[in-house]
């Protein structure tokens, strides 16, 4: 757990760039942020992005604190919802099972990504969320020479989720994060996940915008409504203004996880802005 | 709309089940809770232990085994506070009295209390026994004394006036 009097540093990891925000002090302002491009490397190639992160930690701005980072869905978060299996499974036993789901739905190529599992009540599904092997480990290895204490690593879309969940609906409703170039989407019923999707996207952001709306369309339920709620930057937003059935989730709405330092959200912010 | 929507708390590092801040508070919160009553027992305790010994130096020594010393001193004791408490002034008042009503003289010779039986023992001379029984049923209707008994008598030859001497014991009343 962190000291509460301890500063925060919440990084966000994508293949094309770095943002970093610092918060401390008892009110836990904002003292200092950045966003840093990572030269173009191998497609999810980790190399040049904890290069780059290396550089940026030198300065002694973001020394000496605990570290929430948050990674980039794609290209080094995949995701399944686990039902619940009414035979008493042990916790090894639920994560061969979602071992199993991933490799089911993405391949050999997440056979050996380190995999964690979301709390969840008996009776109910989980998440299972993979990331590449390395990844952590190569971030602990980033942050020790800055005395940066590793707190949390999350993925990009549990993180945006629980910032808007207050402004779902529990039920029949869509939840999209978009990010540079990649789409991740949640459908909601009974207040948790029961679909996930990711897809890539192509740089022809109106083509992808009627593609959303038409898979908003096609996924409806024939009793629901299948309202669509859109987290995405801040320009797309601006472009496609308030038409085409999308619900854009704006910013100065979302909410701090009760626990969750908001530097993450206030992160995210600055990324979509 | 039917509820909201579950957080999902899933991480790579920190635990599921982490302890929220409230939780480290009220931990906080109860360790210090024991410290102050920790401080305040071991304050009393100390109170405790001052206030028992102020009283242990007022209190009484405790008894112990009395030594043949200490025996010896309070028998002693004992038998001084009986000397004292034998009633002299009405004692004697009361054979002199008795040995003025008698019709025939009396001559008390020695009296001798004995404070520990509360018995005393008299000596008198008389002229003859009925005198001496008559003085006898004189103690007996004092209210000092109580039983008088007639012990011995026994005829002076070496007197001139062959006196009868005659010794009584009697109890006497507190």
């Amino acid at each position: 757990m962190s000291r509460p009097w301890r500063d925060e540093v919440a990084i966000y990891l994508a293949p094309r760039r770095l943002a970093l925000v610092r918060r401390g002090g008892l009110r836990r302002r904002v003292l200092a942020a950045a966003e840093v491009p990572v030269p173009a490397g191998p497609a999810a190639d980790l190399g040049p992005l904890f290069t780059r992160l290396g550089e940026v930690l030198a300065d002694s701005t973001w020394h000496r604190a605990s570290v929430r980072a948050v990674v980039a869905d794609h290209p080094w978060a995949r995701y399944v919802v686990v039902p619940w299996l009414d035979s008493r499974l042990g916790a090894s036993a639920r994560l061969a099972h979602a071992r199993y789901l991933l490799g089911d739905t993405y391949g050999d190529a997440v056979a050996d990504w380190a995999v964690t599992l979301s709390e969840a009540p008996p009776g109910r599904s989980c998440v299972a969320c993979a990331m590449p092997p390395g990844l952590r480990s190569s971030l602990e290895d980033a942050l020790a020479p800055a005395e940066l204490a590793l707190l949390s690593l999350r993925p990009r879309l549990v993180v945006a989720f629980n910032a808007w969940r207050r402004h779902l609906p529990a039920n029949d409703a869509w939840f999209v994060s978009l990010d540079d170039g990649s789409l991740s989407a949640v459908h909601l019923r009974q207040g948790a996940w029961d679909r996930v999707h990711m897809a890539r996207l192509s740089p022809d952001w109106a083509l992808e915008l009627e593609r959303l709306q038409a898979f908003a369309r096609l996924t409806r339920d024939a009793k629901g409504s299948g309202r669509m709620f859109v987290d995405g930057p801040a320009w797309m937003r601006r472009k496609v203004g308030g038409s085409n059935g999308l619900e854009w989730l704006t910013e100065g709405e979302g909410d701090e996880e009760p626990g969750t330092p908001g530097g993450e959200l206030a992160l995210l912010r600055r990324v979509n802005a | 709309m039917t509820g909201r929507a579950r957080p999902v708390r899933l991480d790579f590092v920190a635990p599921v089940h982490g302890a929220p801040l409230a939780g480290a508070v009220l931990l906080a919160l109860g360790l210090a809770a024991t410290v102050v009553l920790g401080l305040a027992f071991e304050g009393a305790l100390t109170e405790r232990g001052r206030l028992d010994a102020a009283l242990g130096a007022k209190a009484p020594p405790r008894q112990s085994a009395p030594t043949p010393e200490a025996l010896k001193r309070a028998a002693e004791s004992a038998a001084v506070e009986r000397e004292l408490a034998v009633p002299w002034t009405r004692l004697l008042a009361e054979l002199e009295g008795a040995a003025r009503d008698s019709a025939t003289s009396v001559a008390l010779l020695q009296v001798e209390p004995d404070a520990a039986k509360q018995l005393v023992r008299i000596t008198a001379e008389v002229r003859a026994l009925p005198d001496a029984l008559a003085y006898l049923k004189r103690l007996q209707k004092s209210a000092v004394l109580a039983h008088p008994m007639l012990e011995s008598h026994e005829r002076r030859k070496d007197d001139p006036e062959h006196p009868l001497r005659i010794k009584l014991s009697a109890e006497w009343h507190t």
